[in-house]
């Protein structure tokens, strides 16, 4: 590497769009998680479809469309947990890039 | 139920591919807790320190290509992927390129899946996070591209058929590069990948993809590992206007298609 192009290595600049754009893809990514042979994404669609089952079982399709039945409860705490757990972490590397220059 | 990775290290002129899939081996053992067998040209006997299996092969040329990080026209020593349902000792396998850095433990969901063959569907440009065509599409046709950098596989009909009919590409290659209307003639496992999932889905071109997107570090990109202790990868590249503008990776796994800045990473890690 030549001498400019060192200065210009030193003097670059953080990227905060694509920094920004990348969290959302690494943490969109680490939303999903397997329950009962089923692949679910954590979130609040996922959520809202589970509030919105009456009994305790129920029958939903997961990311590949298989039905799996599933015990509505047990399904709904470890989204909960996920979507919770990965937002907090998000919101702290989001942070931390946002000093970066 | 065994499972395991498999990786492809054939040396060529330029990049020490077995050195590669060593450092490789090492990040996936410690992110995703199993053992890893490589396939090989190499008699080194350090190998099996290395490897928690090590099979022989001799290596299969795909052409050469051009790598724009190494300025020069190199052997691909990358037919002999197609033969991975055959050699692998794993009842579940999760094939990786060499070049696939393994930084978190995300490969797991694939692990834990109960689909018998995945594999990427879609992969974007880290620095620009956009999604490129020329990544995603194939041939004049612009048909969906599949990639085979990370293949997982149980041993079944389904994946039995799909590796069948990737040999049946590879071995005429020229009559589906002409069928498909792909200009380059260097083979390549991506294209007979994704031509052979559109052949066993009927040509429905409906598979079971990973459901992420391919994180992919263009080779024009300088890559740099913060240190050797520290997961951060660090990508600098051109603005529009001229300047350098870095962003760094952590904990996320990504596909480094310029070998020589890896190589320089796991040359200085050694």
């Amino acid at each position: 590497m030549d001498t400019e192009k060192l200065i210009s290595h030193a003097r670059a600049r953080f990227d905060h769009a694509a920094a920004r754009r990348i969290l959302k893809e690494k943490y969109e990514a680490r939303m999903l998680f397997a329950y009962c042979g089923g692949m679910w994404r954590a979130g609040p669609d996922l959520l809202n479809v589970l509030a919105a089952c009456p009994d305790e079982s129920a029958v939903l399709l997961d990311l590949y469309d298989t039905p799996v039945k599933i015990d509505v409860r047990e399904l709904e705490l470890a989204a909960q947990q996920r979507w919770q757990e990965q937002m907090n972490a998000w919101l702290v590397e989001h942070e931390i890039n946002s000093q970066k220059r | 139920m065994t499972t395991g990775a498999l990786l492809f290290a054939f040396n060529n002129e330029v990049t020490d591919y077995v050195q590669m899939a060593a450092w490789s081996a090492r990040r996936i053992r410690h992110h995703l807790g199993i053992p890893v067998a490589v396939i090989t040209n190499s008699r080194n006997p350090v190998l099996s320190q290395q490897f928690d299996q090590v099979i022989h092969a001799e290596p299969d040329s795909g052409g050469t290509r051009f790598f724009e990080d190494y300025d020069s026209t190199v052997t691909w020593h990358n037919a002999g992927r197609v033969d991975a349902y055959a050699l692998t000792p794993w009842d579940q396998t999760l094939v990786l390129d060499a070049d696939y850095v393994v930084a978190s433990s995300q490969l797991r969901f694939v692990l834990d899946s109960s689909r018998d063959f995945m594999c990427h569907d879609r992969a974007y440009d880290i620095a620009k996070s956009r999604y490129l065509d020329e990544l995603n599409t194939f041939g004049e046709h612009r048909l969906p591209m599949s990639w085979a950098t990370v293949m997982m596989f149980r041993k079944s009909n389904t994946a039995a058929y799909i590796f069948d009919c990737m040999q049946m590409i590879r071995a005429n290659w020229d009559h589906y590069r002409a069928l498909y209307k792909i200009q380059k003639s260097t083979y390549r496992n991506d294209f007979a990948l994704s031509i052979a999932l559109g052949i066993v889905n009927g040509g429905t071109w409906r598979i079971d993809s990973v459901p992420w997107s391919l994180a992919s570090i263009l080779p024009e990109y300088q890559l740099e590992q913060i240190s050797n202790t520290d997961e951060t990868f660090k990508i600098t590249h051109r603005a529009a206007n001229g300047g350098n503008l870095y962003l760094g990776v952590n904990g996320m796994d990504f596909h480094a298609m310029g070998k020589k800045h890896l190589g320089d990473i796991i040359e200085a890690s050694v």
